[in-house]
């Protein structure tokens, strides 16, 4: 930080900055912070601002050309992963994104690229720790996603992320599904990714209305059902493991775990499995406390 | 028969086969075809048993003419047999991978009529995929011991990986359970895929683009564990020289669970989880940490301990070794640290060149120090109130184990031990593979 005024002096501790919520607005703060040799306590969206008492605030407008000179500087000084790494966190769902990336970027930005790896300095940590967080709900993503098919051919999944990772995900899928297109819609961040077998794109969206399943879709999810519930060997059943890799927050989008009674197409004839018959017993209960 | 009836047949026929990884090979995606794979693999979902689901496990057809003792499928048996057409199996694996529900197809077989038919039928399936549905997923197939090596070249050029299971850690057992089969019916095509991989590798110098490559991501084996008298170290040693002759990516084991009655077979009331869980911590200290299969166990001491993992154990026996101090010691020291995994180590390694690291940092650098703790210390600290002693860490390391959470899995454990329907071998010779063949 250069120089403090007494201004400085007078918000130190107190200023918090606030942004629209968007990318640009948050590299606009950061520009400004240092543009004006502040120090704020924190940068937070417009509308998340919870008002203490003796605060200052100030409300930084979005402006494209220096969020880009924040983009350049930082991948000049600390290169274009960090760049990445920055886009990331700022994805995260976390409260303290806004600060956090602010000291990283203090730190960093004044000690070069090399800092970056000085990973026990707390600064760093917490960066990473974000990070951490949302490239694991990345990673959760691409594993539990679950798209079905509609009449008019679409694959469509809805999904509740912890950060707003549909961005991230768009291109695996799309290089992956390639001649199918699909719509990867994030309910909690209002936010869907299109995909029509040429290009991806993202639109906003409280809610998306879309047609009914085919015929087809309701076969192949009892087909799943089935081959999800015959493969587990009962004498190993270890329902605490499972929650540890496959957390209870994601069950109410994954087909599989839907409780028998529940389940639409599935025939008399396939008889649960007693390990089937935990699984059910266990999703039964998820439905009834809140998701963790 | 419903397709639903045949999946529930064969789907529960394969659930026993060990190996759902998708992993070693990294293809990414080709216009106008479905599918790429990563090399790290993604689980799908995890049954109620806790095991991942990366990939569609079916058999071909559970009809088979073999009859192996331990086997829900041999032909002795009366359960309900089913068979997939070609057809139907490709069309199940491109429906569920639309739906992003698998990886791919991990396809295994009883042996329909002979082991060169269910090849070919196995082939026509995955050709299927391969070429009329444009299938550019993940792909592994079982082999059937005793195919032709024509059909185990069709098969290989089709699918990433490919494995044989060796069955038992030594050809007596193999024998004497599995009478259809021999070493011979299952060493010959592992060392012809082996053979074959490394050809690619030589292609790879003369052509600049090989379209078709044989088993891309490499060749596995899967034995049981807990049916025969082996002991870990003759396990682990055959494990070994399965890595070091013929080359393969992984070994899996599977902890013995009992289907069948039969003479020849241990009388067991619970699968030997525990020896599984360890023979599995030991395989990795093989695989990542660059550990030498005698460091591991010996022939004094031929079972893993069940209270302690491996890695601590060793540990505890090269106690003059530790502590090792965190900002000093060598990467490779660091990877023996009980508890810090390759990621830890390295994020150490990163970290300490910037600044000597106290034992706050660690948990900063996301490195558990539960296991490490007690044998490192931190520019010259130990930490606070652990006792530097052999006898007090081992007493700390294992009371995890000893409560009660797991009591009911290690009772059923130490009194598996040494207990089997085949006559204990004299030997205590470790089981190279030349002797097991032979
Ligand atoms: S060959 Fe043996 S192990 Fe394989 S399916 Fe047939 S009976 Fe079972």
């Amino acid at each position: 930080m250069g120089e403090l005024t007494s201004d400085h002096l007078l918000n130190d501790g107190r200023l918090t900055c606030l942004y629209d919520g968007s990318f640009e607005g948050l590299l606009s703060a950061i520009f400004w912070v240092f543009e004006h040799k502040e120090n704020p306590v924190d940068i937070v969206i417009e509308e998340n601002l919870q008002s203490g008492f003796d605060q200052v605030i100030t409300t930084i407008d979005t402006d494209i050309k220096k969020a880009e000179r924040v983009k350049a500087g930082i991948i000049r000084s600390l290169g274009y992963q960090a760049y990445k790494d920055v886009r990331c966190v700022f994805l995260s769902d976390d409260e303290r994104k806004g600060r956090v990336m602010l000291r990283f970027l203090q730190y960093s930005l004044k000690r070069g690229a090399r800092s970056r790896s000085d990973l026990a300095e707390p600064i760093i940590a917490d960066f990473d720790a974000l990070l951490r967080a949302v490239n694991r709900e990345i990673h959760y993503q691409l594993q539990f996603i679950r798209f079905s098919e509609l009449r008019n051919g679409i694959f469509f999944a809805k999904i509740h992320p912890k950060a707003n990772v549909v961005p991230l995900i768009m291109s695996h899928f799309a290089a992956r599904l390639n001649i199918q297109p699909f719509m990867i819609f994030d309910e909690k961040h209002a936010l869907a990714g299109i995909y029509d077998c040429q290009r991806w794109w993202m639109v906003e969206a409280e809610a998306v209305s879309v047609p009914d399943q085919c015929a087809r879709q309701d076969e192949y999810q009892a087909l799943w059902q089935t081959f999800y519930d015959t493969i587990a060997i009962e004498e190993r059943a270890n329902l605490t493991c499972r929650r540890n890799f496959m957390p209870k927050r994601f069950w109410g989008d994954l087909c599989e775990m839907i409780p028998h009674e529940l389940r639409k197409g599935q025939p008399q004839t396939a008889t649960p499995t007693a390990c089937a018959r935990l699984a059910g017993e266990q999703s039964r209960k998820s439905l009834q406390s809140p998701l963790n | 028969m419903e397709l639903l009836d045949k999946l529930t047949i064969l789907a529960d026929a394969a659930k026993y086969d060990v190996a759902c990884t998708s992993s070693g090979v990294n293809r990414s995606a080709v216009k106008g075809k479905l599918g790429s794979t990563a090399s790290a693999g993604i689980c799908h979902t995890f049954s109620a048993d806790g095991r991942c689901i990366t990939l569609l496990k079916v058999l071909m057809s559970n009809a088979c003419s073999y009859d192996c003792t331990y086997c829900v499928n041999r032909r002795s048996n009366d359960v309900p047999r089913a068979t997939f057409t070609p057809r139907e199996l490709a069309e199940l694996t491109i429906g569920f991978y639309r739906r992003n529900y698998i990886e791919g197809l991990f396809l295994s077989s009883g042996v329909l009529r002979n082991p060169d038919y269910t090849t070919e039928q196995m082939c026509e399936a995955i050709r299927l995929l391969r070429g009329e549905y444009g299938f550019n997923g993940y792909i592994h197939a079982k082999a059937i011991p005793g195919t032709s090596k024509e059909l185990l070249t069709r098969l290989g050029v089709l699918v990433d990986r490919m494995s044989l299971n060796i069955e038992f850690p030594s050809e007596t057992s193999l024998r004497q359970l599995a009478p259809d089969k021999s070493g011979q019916t299952v060493l010959e095509p592992m060392r012809f895929v082996r053979d074959g991989i490394k050809d690619n590798i030589r292609d790879k110098t003369t052509s600049i683009v090989k379209r078709t490559r044989f088993v891309p991501a490499g060749q596995s084996t899967q034995m049981i564990v807990g049916a025969s008298p082996e002991s870990d170290y003759q396990i682990l040693n055959l494990s070994a020289s399965l890595y070091s002759t013929l080359e393969l990516k992984r070994v899996f084991f599977s902890a013995y669970l009992p289907v069948n009655s039969d003479p020849l077979l241990p009388q067991v009331t619970k699968a030997p989880l525990l020896r599984e869980h360890r023979l599995y911590q030991a395989d990795w200290l093989m695989r990542f940490y660059h550990f030498d299969v005698n460091e591991i166990i010996d022939e004094q001491n031929p079972s893993l301990d069940p209270l302690i993992d491996p890695k601590c154990n060793w540990a505890l026996n090269h106690i003059d070794l530790f502590p090792a101090e965190i900002n000093k010691v060598p990467y490779e020291m660091l990877l023996r640290i009980p508890g810090i995994g390759v990621k830890g180590a390295s994020r150490i390694a990163k970290a300490r060149r910037e600044r000597t690291l106290a034992f706050e940092d660690l948990s900063r650098l996301n490195v558990s120090i539960r296991r490490a703790r007690h044998f490192i210390t931190c520019n010259g600290r130990f930490a606070d109130g652990l006792l530097f002693d052999p006898a007090s860490i081992y007493d700390s390391l294992t009371c995890e184990v000893r409560n009660r959470h797991y009591k009911g899995v290690l009772d059923g454990q130490l009194s598996l031990f040494g207990e089997s329907g085949l006559t204990r071998e004299a030997s205590t010779q470790p089981l190279e593979l030349a002797s097991w063949a032979s």
